[in-house]
């Protein structure tokens, strides 16, 4: 691809501000679904953007005693990562920007990112729910980090290759959500405990640690944050309906399949009470990582390894 | 701010300002890790200066300054408050006035679980169970509302009776949303008591034995809980209890899952109640004569609220005007349990503990306790407290 | 134990529409019992003061001029009432009542939030801050308005 093409892809679309406009009218669905399964009306369309643009208006305290230039630049690395990623990503429906072999392990790294830059953004910050929210992050993220991987890794098995674009050639013909539904389930779930949604929202819980790691964040910064879960909700859904849900058929197909689902993801936050984060861990050092490889066990032998 | 000590100990304040509070207070937790290893709790934080306002007022005025205590439990104070005046006075309210009283405390305890059930599945991070029953809620509001003519600080009390009566439309309006809360109530009895991730913020956590109950002083639902059978209507009874009793709702095993439970059964004996005194109501009047001018004497007034036990103590000097009022609100019993049970839990189970006794901070404290900034405290009460404000004041000592 | 026990709540939900009410758009009819605004009747009042003695908020400024002639002034601080009713109970005459509908009382102005009942001489009098009258018929009581010295509205 040649450099013009590039900038445009990673700052129109599919990256830049066509991902940025996605997430936020994914937020949106995502709450206006909560609110509806909760017999409530939810916001109204222009509420994340509404958000966004409040907070980039805020004046950014930058509390005593933390590093400043961490503190600045740790929201700039963390929606970088993501926007990045998404060059990797079948997203809207079309190919991937870019590809080569292995950028399945690029990708969901550069998907972690966030999640470190958040902590990392905690324990720079020093206030004590800081503290506790960064620890309870960072946790979180070596609980479902493997199995999560894993579970992407299973539809890689059977396409023989670790690049996107490849497995997804695969999976358009094969349905993987029909012959590896435990991964399926995996994956949905790791999806919610990346982007740390009820019931894994204890890095964040309100009740207990205020806001956790970003606590101590107002205006621009906490903008940014925001922005980045949100870019990582959409590829992350991407990630799973390309893997599980038959690959990608063009725009119609992307947004059905991931508002699908966004709808499933939406009833599980509503339906599920919050753990605690050492209930997380066991969770899912115990289930997850065991149903992982049961499913892996199970694919191996379908396919005949043991000759 | 304090700085992390050597040992790896750091407190987190929760408090004054914190999501998990409805209401400030300060509770200083220290942690090791996630585990609580130390809790002290500091109040004062509402404090209305209300009892010293009840000595400007007169007996008429302070039904209404005292109604405003709390707002979830506003009637129950009103009440004791008229129960106690109406003792000094010597005037018994008619008997039809007096299940008024109850029938109102008894719509007011199902509004106050409801609420209370919805704010500590929000703590446990349950939103949906939050939404669900204050939308249930509104049910009781509505028939609060169209019985007393307010959805909050209801006013339903007047010194010698009460204001509102009740006629068949009142009458079928509260038994048809009883109707409808009944089966909502046996549903959260049954998500209370088998949703598996609820109950892993539940059972088990803030357990606390009877003996140290008795010990603690815990009163009210938080009590019974941990199976100190102590319920005011039963052991002195009060308005018309006496003649329209309610059973008693004990539970053995003292965590927080048997507060919800015992919460939750007491909504079901309210609903009893409430049907059993509305085709039973004794006729007559709603109101009786009150004498202006209150004859001299002290008493006290015992009431359930909702929380637990609540004690007024009233003192005429025999003019129209009160010479002293105190109040003691069932919280300030309950969070003595709270900082003793949250040490060896972890930090994610203080909010649900705290929690777990159903807080409602606008109760004030009584004493001051003063730090220096050498780390030295002392308490005060009142007596000290009044001649030092008299001393900034005048600028001389007495 | 059971997982999503809140699910036959949570299903039917996406197929229902929310309950809450839209206001202003949708207006729920009040009950009659509602407590609103207060309503005095000159007819009926005698001057005698206890709703302003027995108000707990001191909202109510009551300026006699001549009580057998009924030329009284009620003032009603309506920012102060808390609409408890006690006042309706403490005039024996039957002269105050509230009303069931009158509850959007928010205004931008706080001079609205004044009421003057009373003849348009009276009021126009005690508006221009005058609070007795030397009457040639006795006994004039010049009530002083009540709760002159104000505090602060309590609770």
């Amino acid at each position: 691809m040649d450099a013009a093409s590039s900038f445009a892809a990673i700052l129109f679309f599919p990256s830049g501000l066509f991902l940025l406009a996605a997430s936020l009218a994914y937020e949106w669905v995502d709450r206006k679904l909560l609110a509806q399964f909760q017999n409530r009306i939810g916001p109204r369309w222009f509420q994340p953007l509404a958000d966004v643009v409040k907070l980039l208006a805020k004046e950014e305290i930058i509390p005593d005693g933390v590093n400043r230039w961490l503190f600045v630049g740790l929201p700039i690395v963390g929606l970088a990562a993501p926007l990045t990623a998404a060059l990797y990503i079948p997203l809207a429906g079309l190919a991937p920007v870019f590809s080569f072999p292995g950028d399945l392990i690029v990708a969901i790294y550069l998907l972690s990112v966030l999640t470190m830059s958040i902590g990392l953004a905690g324990s720079n910050a020093l206030g004590r729910f800081s503290l506790v929210g960064a620890t309870r992050t960072l946790t979180q993220l070596f609980s479902y980090e493997a199995p999560f991987l894993l579970a992407l890794l299973g539809p890689a098995l059977i396409a023989g290759s670790w690049q996107i674009s490849t497995i997804i050639e695969v999976s358009a013909q094969h349905w993987f959500i029909l012959t590896q539904p435990l991964g399926f389930v995996v994956a949905l779930i790791g999806l919610m405990g990346k982007l740390e949604l009820p019931p894994f929202d204890a890095p964040e819980a309100e009740t207990e640690v205020v806001a956790g790691a970003l606590t101590e964040y107002s205006g621009r910064g906490l903008a940014l944050f925001r922005l980045g879960k949100g870019v990582e909700l959409v590829l992350g859904l991407t990630l799973v309906a390309a893997f599980y849900l038959g690959g990608v058929g063009g725009p119609l197909a992307f947004f059905v399949k991931t508002l699908a689902l966004l709808l499933i993801v939406a009833g599980l936050q509503a339906v599920l009470a919050r753990l605690r984060i050492d209930q997380t861990v066991g969770l899912w050092w115990r289930f997850g990582v065991m149903l992982v490889l049961v499913q892996w066990a199970l694919t191996w032998l379908l396919q005949g390894g043991w000759r | 701010m304090e700085e992390t000590t050597g040992t790896d100990l750091f407190t987190v304040p929760i408090g004054p300002q914190h999501p998990a509070l409805k209401e400030p207070s300060h509770f200083r937790i220290t942690v090791d890790g996630e585990i609580v290893t130390d809790a002290t709790v500091r109040l004062g934080y509402a404090h209305r200066g209300i009892e010293k306002a009840a000595e400007a007022r007169n007996w008429v005025r302070n039904l209404y300054l005292f109604e405003r205590v709390c707002g979830i439990c506003s009637h129950i104070h009103a009440t004791a408050y008229a129960l106690g005046v109406e003792r000094l006075a010597g005037v018994e309210a008619p008997p039809r006035a007096q299940a008024i009283r109850v029938l109102v405390a008894e719509l007011e305890r199902i509004h106050s679980h409801l609420l209370w059930l919805g704010v500590a599945a929000h703590e446990a991070g349950f939103d949906t169970l939050f939404m669900y029953s204050w939308r249930d809620r509104e049910a009781i509001m509505d028939v609060l509302e169209g019985l007393t003519g307010n959805r909050v600080n209801y006013s339903a009390n007047v010194l010698g009776g009460v204001k509102c009566d009740v006629d068949d439309a009142q009458r079928d309006a509260i038994l048809k949303a009883l109707d409808m809360l009944e089966g909502r109530s046996h549903h959260y009895l049954d998500v209370v008591t088998t949703d598996a991730l609820f109950l892993q913020r539940t059972r088990g956590i803030g357990t606390m034995t009877r003996n140290q109950a008795e010990v603690m002083g815990a009163v009210g639902p938080t009590a019974r809980a941990s199976g100190v059978p102590r319920d005011v209507r039963l052991d002195a009874p009060y308005a018309a209890y006496a003649r329209y009793p309610v059973m008693r709702v004990v539970e053995t095993a003292g965590d927080l899952e048997a507060r919800f439970v015992v919460r939750i059964r007491e909504l079901f004996e309210s609903y009893r109640l409430i049907r059993y005194l509305l085709d039973n109501l004794p006729a007559g009047e709603i109101r009786g004569r009150m004498p202006r001018r209150v004859p001299q004497g002290e008493t006290i007034s015992r009431v359930e609220a909702p929380r637990g036990e609540l004690f007024y103590f009233l003192k005429s000097n025999g003019t129209d005007t009160p010479e002293r009022v105190k109040v003691r609100t069932p919280t300030i019993y309950n969070l003595t349990s709270v900082v003793k049970l949250v040490v060896g839990h972890q930090l994610a189970d203080v909010p649900m503990i705290l929690a777990g006794i159903d807080p409602c901070f606008s109760c004030n404290d009584r004493t001051v306790r003063l730090e220096e900034t050498n780390g030295r405290t002392h308490h005060w009460t009142w007596d000290q407290l009044r001649r030092y404000s008299l001393e900034v004041e005048h600028g001389r000592s007495l | 134990m059971k997982l999503a026990t809140m699910f036959q709540d949570v299903f039917p939900s996406l197929f229902r529409a929310p309950i809450t009410e839209r206001y202003p758009f949708e207006r729920r009819e009040t009950p009659d019992r509602l407590r609103s605004l207060l309503t005095w009747d000159r007819e009926q009042c005698n001057g005698c003061g206890m709703c302003a003695t027995d108000c707990p908020s001191q909202a109510i400024e009551m300026v006699v001029f001549d009580k057998k002639a009924k030329s009284i002034v009620f003032g009603l601080h309506v920012d102060r009432c808390t609409f408890c009713g006690q006042c309706t109970y403490s005039c024996k005459q039957g002269s105050l009542t509230l009303e069931h509908g009158a509850w959007e009382l928010a205004s931008l102005d706080r001079g609205d939030l004044m009421i003057h009942f009373g003849e348009a001489k009276d009021v126009q009098d005690v508006l221009a801050g005058v609070t007795s009258r030397p009457a040639a018929p006795p006994p004039a009581e010049a009530a002083a308005p009540s709760g002159a010295a104000t505090e602060p509205a309590g609770g």
